[in-house]
């Protein structure tokens, strides 16, 4: 049977998918507009984050989400680009995988040094 | 030239998708991806600025709150809500579940959804410091 390399970026659209539709709404709400509000205060200090960020599983749990959302979010604007008359696929792919691996590879070294 | 001249129907190649209501809900959540990313890269910085100490911790919240920050947020979550909805919506049709003779109904696929999705928003409210 012929091997497929679609299998890979196609496996990590669908799970991110699957992560980000349950774990999506609410990290938005508690670091993007939660803030703004006033809430969280203690939780969002300097102090609270780096000790809870500073803790293994939590590396690891961010690392998971981070890293599925930014090939998910790569593999679905890929598609959005054909949708949009943009026909230079592997161009796109290109840069847009690419985008995923640096912001990857950012957010490992980031969650490293804390 | 072609002597048959056949008919070509015109469709738009960056604007087909406003042509039909279901196109329109298509394209509203595949755009959410747009967002995702963005989102992603504030997450991501706001790592980056907490490994570099305090001040920097404290200049990434400052941005998120600001006006611009907090607009774009809003923007997000509504994307977030519509990724979630649109994502649960097409379990039933990739997810089929057989129990003995009968399957599944799409519907209780989606409501167990709806409440892992409601425990893991609690869980991290709770994480968080609310209630």
């Amino acid at each position: 049977m012929a091997r497929s390399a679609k299998a890979v970026p196609w496996f990590l659209f669908a799970a991110g998918g699957t992560v980000l539709s349950f774990i999506l709404p609410v990290m938005i709400f508690t670091t993007g507009i939660a803030p703004a509000l006033g809430l969280f205060t203690d939780a969002l200090s300097y102090d609270t984050m780096s000790a809870f960020v500073g803790n293994w599983l939590v590396k690891l749990v961010l690392f998971g989400i981070l890293t599925l959302a930014c090939w998910h979010a790569a593999h679905r604007l890929r598609v959005c680009a054909h949708d949009f008359g943009i026909r230079a696929d592997t161009a796109v792919a290109v840069i847009l995988y690419g985008l995923a691996t640096v912001g990857t590879a950012t957010a490992a070294l980031a969650l490293v040094s804390i | 030239m072609n002597p048959r001249k056949p008919y070509v129907r015109p469709i738009s190649k960056t604007s087909w998708f406003m042509t039909q209501s279901r196109y329109k809900v298509y394209m509203l959540h595949e755009i959410s991806s747009l967002f995702v990313a963005i989102y992603s890269a504030i997450l991501i910085i706001g790592l980056v600025r907490l490994g570099e100490g305090e001040a920097a911790w404290q200049g990434w919240l400052d941005a998120v709150t600001s006006p611009i920050g907090v607009i774009f947020h809003l923007i997000a979550f509504v994307f977030a809500l519509i990724h979630t909805t649109s994502w649960f919506k097409a379990v039933p049709q990739a997810m089929r579940i057989q129990r003995g003779e009968e399957i599944v109904p799409g519907k209780l696929i989606v409501g167990a959804h709806y409440g892992v999705l409601a425990a893991v928003s609690l869980f991290v409210l709770i994480l968080a410091g609310v209630a």
